[in-house]
């Protein structure tokens, strides 16, 4: 057996990270997209009608019985097919990126309109009646009153919900998309399967960085946010 | 579209024989991955020195690297590791001949564990501290007043937690394709390549993982029922 070259990870490293960008590109997107259909599904689990709320919580359910694979392959395939049939329109050759951030899309949803939710209820229901008497519109009281207070609150589980779906993009290579783990298999297929330990840490020591990162900066977003709270109610 | 419908239904049955499979890495994984993390949760909260240290870097590792990464870098490191140790001890034994599945219990065991250390950690110190101190009160030992009073009350606690773990778990399991296990995902992938009919294969893996799931789940909700009568006892 070749021996271990712990050096090479830090020659790796260089080559790896510019592919990081990628990874944080499904992140953002899908956070984008998943914001806009979770607060749909938020809405219709708190002020929808009974069906409607029955539909919004059947979707999170079963988005969260499904493993993300299974998704992304369906999506992989069937998107496309879909489509063609629709709009007799061909996505096959669009960037592979587009359907990662589609399935994630749809997962993410699911797990943020929870986060939502849960944060929506933790405020006192006080706090909307006094600023609808107070004048404002039901609009506003939830603009202006409500949501600023149930962000605080949501911040530790949308972190814990994005580091998630950091890990979790991490499978975006298994349609071919080159990101951080796409790369790295691609190194190690260009070196004729060689090198293999050495990519593989080089790839857990970005994503394990990356993810501390994140922890500490909601973290302080946090404690920021909570001071910032207790100065105005004084 | 059009579906293949025969395909559709002859796939599914073939599926559900990877169903087995599934829940014997999950059911082995998690057997194996509580002793582990309860120790964790102890060293956690005993602040035993140096290994609490050691607990929180591997926590934060196994928290903080995707699950398909660790999978790679388990599945091509320890089979050749393996192989020296054997080769060393001078052992007769074929280390690549070894079932993959057992490669999968290792990932999943050494995953969960980092998950369900917290999870004991949290539901052993949402048990008040005074039911402890009654238990040494009385005269029994530690390991008694664990074993009678704390984790009955503990596990109660952890139930809803646990069953969320349980249910990613299980998801998680669809990875263990890449080690060519042949579960629920693998067996979809490999109907899947013969004809090219992925979309009916995969729509056919994905209705049997959410009946999967959500047995599961009404299984965990007769335990959390079973397991919380002495709560619903008080209420009356």
């Amino acid at each position: 057996m070749r021996p271990f070259q712990p050096l090479l990870i830090l020659d790796l490293l260089p080559e790896l990270l510019p592919y990081l960008s990628v990874s944080l590109e499904v992140v953002i997107g899908t956070i984008f997209f998943g914001a806009i259909l979770g607060i749909i599904l938020t809405y219709m689990k708190i002020n929808g009608s009974y069906g409607q709320s029955h539909i919004a919580h059947l979707y999170t359910y079963i988005a969260r019985c499904t493993p993300s694979i299974v998704l992304l392959f369906i999506v992989f395939y069937g998107l496309p097919k879909i489509i063609l049939e629709l709009f007799s329109y061909n996505i096959n050759n669009l960037n592979k990126i587009f359907f990662v951030i589609a399935t994630f899309s749809l997962l993410y949803a699911a797990s943020v309109s929870e986060v939502m939710r849960a944060a929506y209820y933790a405020v006192d229901r006080g706090q909307y009646e006094s600023a609808v008497s107070a004048g404002l519109t039901p609009f506003q009281a939830l603009y202006r009153i409500v949501a600023p207070q149930a962000m605080v609150v949501a911040l530790p589980n949308f972190s814990n919900s994005v580091i998630n779906l950091l890990k979790e993009g991490s499978l975006a290579y298994t349609i071919g998309l080159v990101d951080l783990l796409g790369k790295g298999n691609l190194i190690i297929a260009h070196n004729y399967g060689s090198f293999v330990v050495e990519v593989y840490l080089a790839m857990a020591i970005i994503y394990w960085s990356v993810t501390i990162v994140l922890e500490k900066f909601f973290f302080h977003l946090e404690d920021y946010l909570l001071n910032r709270k207790k100065i105005r109610t004084v | 579209m059009e579906l293949d419908y025969q395909f559709l239904i002859k796939t599914f049955f073939l599926i559900l024989k990877g169903i087995p499979t599934t829940l014997k890495i999950t059911a082995i994984s998690l057997v194996l991955a509580s002793p582990l993390a309860f120790g964790m949760a102890l060293a956690k909260i005993y602040d035993i020195k140096y290994l609490k240290k050691i607990v929180v870097v591997y926590v934060s590792f196994m928290r903080g690297t995707p699950i398909v990464l660790q999978i790679l870098v388990v599945y091509s490191l320890l089979p050749s590791l393996l192989n020296v140790i054997v080769k060393q001890l001078g052992l007769k034994i074929d280390v690549f001949a070894f079932n993959p599945i057992m490669y999968a219990y290792i990932i999943f065991t050494l995953s969960s564990a980092a998950i369900l250390s917290e999870v004991f950690r949290a539901a052993l110190l949402g048990v008040k501290h005074g039911q402890l101190e009654a238990g040494l009160s009385i005269g029994m030992s530690h390991v008694q007043t664990y074993i009678r009073i704390i984790i009955p009350q503990a596990l109660v606690i952890a139930l809803p937690s646990l069953c969320n773990a349980t249910v990613n778990l299980i998801k998680n399991t669809s990875l263990a394709f890449i080690m060519s296990v042949q579960d629920i995902t693998a067996i979809g992938k490999i109907q899947a390549s013969y004809g090219y009919n992925y979309i009916e294969s995969y729509a056919d893996v994905f209705v049997v993982y959410i009946v999967v799931c959500t047995l599961i789940q009404l299984l965990f909700n007769i335990a959390e029922k079973y397991c919380g009568t002495f709560r619903q006892r008080l209420k009356t």
